[in-house]
């Protein structure tokens, strides 16, 4: 049987803190709900087979910048995982 | 907010980058007791975020990390990071006070085991400035791998309060309602070790104000040839190409009265000479060029190492790019005029430009300290023939690129005369 994790840590009063952190809070999640969104359509996007950075691009229907920034930050955190090379570019597949 | 503390050392190290540690190791090895202050929320410096040093192509982290290692598990150094520094002045021939913040990391330092599983639950990604802003990082985080300490940072400003981090903390570390805390270190005597920055790749219209495709400065381009770079291989950042054709823009942030910085930075030929032969090692098929004015090989072995970057293919081109504009399928374009071959301006496309960047001071001093900086903004020596790290503050010294651009052979060698001068001062008092 699982025990709940008893905290150890002081109580502090959230509310008041999201009361006062509510600009950043409003920035910070609206960032993350976009974030989301392209990570969704990135899984999507791989899900069948591995592809380089433009032809994500094109699926996704964004800059390859902006795909290279997920891509490697998805890298990063283990979820995505270098391919084989095709031309100029490398190709990017799902490791989980 | 919490008043802290009033603490007592032998020695004030203001910086913990190389020049900083190494000051601190030569003194606290001498059984004085030593403060190291940080901004940064690691101590490491400059040089921790470099791939490879000059000339030697040693590992730049594996020097750096046994010395920041050293330090932190040194008996006679405590370190301070994440502090600013709000004043700093001698107020009696034995008292150099320093008035400090400790900025809120929102962790328990006790607590924190540095698991860094409220790193992996956090749900925001923020674009990571350690990783030249090519990659992501989340909201709390461990700046990089080999930090010290390691604890994270909980950046409030993009910190949803979703309370994930708290969650998965095994050991209750996180603190969302911590506060800053001054505190006051009392020290003999003091030394500024506070480094640089490179000059802003915003400044020099000509050369497209940091908006243009795949031109990135020379720390950037640090970082994409590290091994834990963003991309863990040299790529294109507009599109993930791997780039056919690369080049180096001398002098892009000194050497250049417009941009208010006349003087030589010293170290960016030897830097770029650097990048290229790791380049042609990491792409041995792609084109590397230098645009130079002169090539300033100064130091032990340099001119060797230049020289066998000739010997390896690495073209330098005698010119100063007068303008980089976009090229065609995401290139940069280069303007120069051809000094050594058939003249007459010419025009080149290459994938991927690095700006050689100079440096500037990371520090101003004003109304913190009454240190004297020269007029380039560099901590002024009074007896720099002889004696190059005595300030004009009796007992503070001054070592590494605070007081003027230097490499960093140049850079320990001041410190260890720095961290001399000082036990020297406090043996005086005696």
């Amino acid at each position: 049987m699982s025990e709940e994790k008893k905290s150890t840590a002081p109580t502090v009063d959230m509310k008041k803190l999201r009361q006062e952190r509510n600009e950043s809070i409003t920035g910070a999640r609206e960032k993350m709900k976009v974030q989301n969104k392209v990570i969704k359509a990135l899984k999507e996007a791989l899900s069948k087979e591995a592809k380089t950075i433009p032809e994500l691009a094109d699926i996704m229907g964004m800059q390859t910048d902006a795909v290279l920034m997920y891509v490697s930050t998805l890298k990063r955190y283990g979820i995505i995982g270098e391919g084989p090379k095709d031309g100029d570019y490398f190709k990017y597949e799902l490791t989980e | 907010m919490k008043v802290k503390r009033d603490l007592q050392f032998d020695a004030i190290v203001i910086g913990g980058g190389i020049a900083g540690l190494q000051s601190a190791l030569d003194l606290g090895d001498q059984g004085y007791k030593v403060a190291v202050v940080d901004k940064d929320a690691t101590i490491g410096g400059k040089m921790i975020r470099l791939s490879k040093v000059f000339p030697t192509l040693d590992c730049a982290s594996c020097i750096t990390t046994p010395k920041m290692s050293s330090a932190a598990h040194h008996e006679n150094i405590t370190l301070f990071t994440y502090c600013t520094l709000g004043a700093l002045d001698r107020e009696k021939p034995d008292q150099v006070v320093a008035q400090l913040r400790q900025e809120p990391r929102y962790v328990d330092p006790e607590k924190c085991i540095g698991c860094r599983k409220c790193e992996y639950g956090c749900p925001v990604y923020v674009e990571d400035d350690e990783q030249g802003g090519f990659n992501m990082r989340k909201a709390i985080y461990i700046p990089f791998s080999n930090a010290i300490p390691q604890l994270p940072v909980l950046d409030v400003e993009n910190c949803s309060l979703c309370g994930k981090c708290a969650k998965v903390c095994p050991t209750d570390a996180i603190r969302y309602d911590m506060e800053p805390e001054d505190f006051t270190i009392t020290a003999k005597t003091a030394v500024l070790a506070t480094g640089f920055e490179l000059s802003p790749m915003e400044q020099k219209p000509q050369y497209g104000l940091a908006k243009l495709q795949n031109v990135v400065s020379s720390m950037q381009m640090e970082r994409l040839l590290a091994p834990h770079g963003p991309y863990n291989r040299v790529l294109r950042p507009s599109d993930g190409k791997e780039p056919d054709s690369i080049a180096y823009v001398q002098c892009a942030g000194s050497r250049d009265e417009s941009l208010g910085i006349p003087y030589c930075s010293r170290v960016c030929c030897m830097y770029a000479i650097k990048q290229a032969m790791l380049l042609s090692g990491a792409l041995p098929l792609a084109d590397i060029t230098i645009y130079y004015m002169d090539i300033r090989a100064f130091g032990k072995g340099y001119e060797q190492f230049y020289q066998n970057a000739k010997a390896m293919g690495i073209e330098f081109v005698k010119a100063k790019v007068a303008k980089i504009t976009q090229g065609d399928n995401q290139t940069a374009r280069l303007r120069y005029e051809d000094q050594e071959g058939n003249g007459g301006v010419m025009e080149r496309e290459h994938d991927l430009v690095i700006l050689s960047l100079g440096m500037v001071p990371q520090w101003d001093p004003a109304g913190i300290c009454s240190v004297n900086c020269g007029q380039d903004g560099f901590i002024q020596s009074i007896l720099p023939k002889i004696a190059p790290t005595v300030t004009n503050i009796d007992g503070v010294y001054t070592a590494g690129v605070a007081a003027g651009p230097k490499d960093i052979v140049d850079t320990i060698t001041e410190a260890g005369a720095a961290a001399m001068e000082a036990a020297n001062y406090i043996k005086g008092l005696t």
